[in-house]
């Protein structure tokens, strides 16, 4: 038994130390400007890991608009210096990259892609007095704490309760539910998503969990949800689970109604089986940031730009990530500074401005979270075009937080 | 009937992977007594070999599933390589106890080392399917074709296994030198070498896991073999751990053991009554639940 113990101790000793060494390993060398002529601005997210489709977005969309900020002469006249770091999606890692970031000098940081990750730093943020703006964090209790903390997403209840609103424009009286209690995101955005079904007088007929994120086999969870007869699923996992596991195996558990997931199922075309029945990811919808065949013109301008950039669609956490960039642009401006966090907090902290941003145009409320909408997209396989090229996305609907009373 | 078959086929699919994969566990730890905790780390080997080796296999116009012989060697090298530069020299200057840490180092070197190659990445990557969809349909449920064969090819790998090491010269080294190692080399047995074939054939079975895994799991990363092998491990303790019956009885058992709590008492509580479990084996049956069959050990 001692052995065991002692084993056990020494693997997670060489686990952190591994970890420790990923921290200071990830981050990009700093230019020479301390204190200097640039503006440092820092963003931490999962570039690499299960989640770092998230995290490549949020570079790739920070690093087209940094460049656009600084052709344009940059921030009150000063060039921008983005400094990088991954976290993999983990709330340790998280932690070291802020921290590495804090000991440069940067006042100014943008991440993390997910809620589990954020919530390590948020606190962290209001000690150092660090400006915090999150892309993509959308657990509600983000930004209810800490004073420097924003974020350019909406929240989960704001969310859940889309969700539940889309819902009940179906008609759709019974539904289920499927979540990783052990997770943030998942059980947050479901429970929301479950308050509001009840109060828009929908049936919950069905709960069911599984034990991590990444858990492999969601057959017996549909299993019970046919059982239960009801007619949409609402199962909160990100797009490498959805893609693979969760969709074929419901389809095979012999559940056809609707599958409906959140912006973690952004990207999930991507992780598709080749050889997999495609049809089976008809009647799948996810609520989103925004869509991004929007034909207005900010979105379109922007899709355009991304795509004669890296050649692909931006995944919602690029435009988000952009948008932190936008709002800490406008902040900074009418602060007047960039040297005075303080003064540029207490500017993202006023409620009367309005952002124009990719993701819509909103106002923070009191806590530092958009007021907007989200889109409702599903995917579409055409069976002409046949093969992983038939998949698609198409918008479905808009919903605005009016629209929700 | 629908929900309690469904959960049946779907503890049959976990269970045969598991199986597959204690199989191998059990065949080098009933030789040198080792816990060879890389193992579930050389699926992940498979894994990627499968990866790479797939799109050849269909482009020279050959089933899929034909790449698990590339697999099944380059597993075997990589088991003999690990052999040779890690456990080997180790096992010569110190006990089983620093063989043990050395193969919990060997799994932590290899996930990180497979992150560090820049084809494979730290990032997910999603197999094609390994095979032609399909299944048996009973009462409205499905049975996977794909769970029929992770099977039978778990049994036949069992019975292989036990022929040679009951009835080949090989085998029967093996079995002199889990015996007792310094009458072997008086038998005029060499250890190395018996060792070396071990973790060969140990390590090649991790790839045909990895193959039936994969085919069920489309879903290939650096750390999938941590907890695929912790799982596996926990079977093939259970089953009784150097027995290879064992490790297929365990297998099943914990598959089944994983669904139906999943399905009867609450999804996120199956990794806590796997491993209740295997506590609650190892108090009545210390030594698995195949233990007393001593005369069967390998």
């Amino acid at each position: 038994m001692k052995k065991k113990l002692l084993a056990i101790l020494l693997a997670l000793s060489m686990t952190l130390a591994l970890a420790a060494c990923g921290g200071g390993g990830g981050e990009e060398p700093s230019g020479e400007a301390a204190g200097g002529d640039t503006i440092k601005i820092g963003l931490i997210g999962p570039v690499t890991g299960n989640n770092a489709s998230f995290g490549n977005a949020m570079v790739e969309g920070a690093r087209m608009t940094v460049a656009e900020i600084n052709a344009a002469g940059g921030i009150l006249g000063r060039q921008i210096e983005l400094l990088e770091a991954d976290d993999r999606g983990d709330a340790t890692e998280c932690m070291n990259a802020f921290n590495n970031m804090v000991a440069e000098g940067v006042q100014y940081i943008i991440g993390s892609a997910t809620s589990g990750a954020t919530a390590a730093i948020t606190g962290m943020a209001n000690e150092e007095g660090v400006v915090l703006i999150s892309p993509s964090a959308t657990a509600d209790d983000i930004t209810t704490e800490d004073d420097y903390v924003f974020r350019s997403c909406f929240k989960d209840s704001l969310q859940g309760d889309i969700a539940a609103a889309w819902v009940q424009q179906q008609g759709i009286t019974k539904v289920g539910t499927i979540m990783c209690s052990a997770d943030n995101y998942s059980s947050g955005l479901v429970n929301s998503f479950t308050a509001a079904c009840e109060a828009r007088g929908i049936e919950v007929a069905a709960d069911e969990s599984t034990a991590t994120m990444d858990a492999q086999d969601f057959t017996n969870q549909f299993t019970s949800m046919v059982n239960a007869g009801v007619e949409l699923v609402y199962a909160i996992y990100y797009y490498d689970a959805v893609g693979a596991f969760l969709v074929p195996q419901a389809r095979a558990a012999g559940f056809d109604g609707i599958i409906m997931g959140a912006d973690g199922f952004d990207g999930t075309l991507d992780y598709i089986s080749e050889g997999t029945d495609y049809s089976v990811f008809n009647d799948v919808v996810y609520t989103n940031h925004y869509d991004a065949t929007d034909s207005s013109p900010v979105v379109a301008e922007y899709v355009e730009a991304y795509q004669a950039e890296y050649g692909t669609q931006p995944l919602c956490f690029a435009a988000l990530a952009s948008d932190c960039l936008m709002m800490l642009q406008k902040a900074m401006e009418a602060a007047g500074t960039a040297d005075d966090p303080a003064a540029v907090r207490d500017a993202l902290a006023d409620t009367s401005v309005t952002y124009e941003g990719v993701t819509g145009t909103f106002n923070l409320d009191e806590s530092g979270t958009p007021v907007k909408g989200a889109a409702v997209i599903e995917f579409t396989y055409d069976e002409s075009v046949g093969g992983v090229e038939g998949l698609g996305t198409q918008l479905v609907t808009t919903i605005s937080a009016d629209d929700l009373a | 009937m629908g929900v309690f078959l469904q959960t049946l086929f779907v503890g049959l699919r976990l269970g045969s992977v598991y199986a597959l994969i204690a199989l191998g566990y059990t065949m080098v730890y009933g030789i040198i007594r080792l816990i060879n905790f890389a193992h579930g780390d050389f699926i992940m080997v498979g894994g990627y070999t499968l990866i790479f080796t797939v799109p050849l296999m269909t482009a020279a116009g050959l089933p899929a599933w034909l790449a698990v012989v590339i697999a099944i060697a380059v597993c075997a090298l990589v088991g003999v390589g690990v052999e040779l530069v890690a456990y080997r020299p180790v096992r010569r200057k110190g006990t089983g106890m620093t063989a043990l840490i050395t193969a919990v180092a060997m799994s932590l070197f290899l996930e990180n080392l497979a992150q560090a190659i820049p084809a494979i990445g730290p990032n997910p990557i999603i197999a094609s399917q390994l095979f032609a969809p399909g299944g048996f349909r009973v009462a409205g449920v499905t049975l996977d074709f794909v769970t029929i064969y992770t099977i039978a090819v778990s049994a036949a790998v069992m019975l292989l296994l036990y022929v040679f090491t009951q009835k080949t010269r090989m085998g029967r080294a093996m079995r002199c030198v889990s015996e007792d190692k310094s009458a072997a080399v008086l038998m005029g047995i060499s250890v190395n070498r018996t060792v070396l074939t071990t973790f060969a054939v140990g390590s090649g079975l991790s790839a045909v896991a990895a193959l039936m895994y994969v085919a069920q799991y489309p879903k290939v990363y650096t750390t999938m073999g941590s907890l695929l092998g912790l799982k596996a491990f926990v079977a093939a303790v259970a089953g009784g751990i150097g027995l290879i019956p064992g490790a297929m009885l365990g297998g099943l058992v914990i598959g089944l053991v994983e669904s139906f709590t999943t399905s009867y008492i609450s999804s996120s509580l199956t990794d806590a009554v796997v491993f209740l479990i295997l506590i609650a084996v190892l108090l009545i049956k210390p030594a698995g639940i195949l233990g007393k069959n001593v005369g069967e050990k390998v």
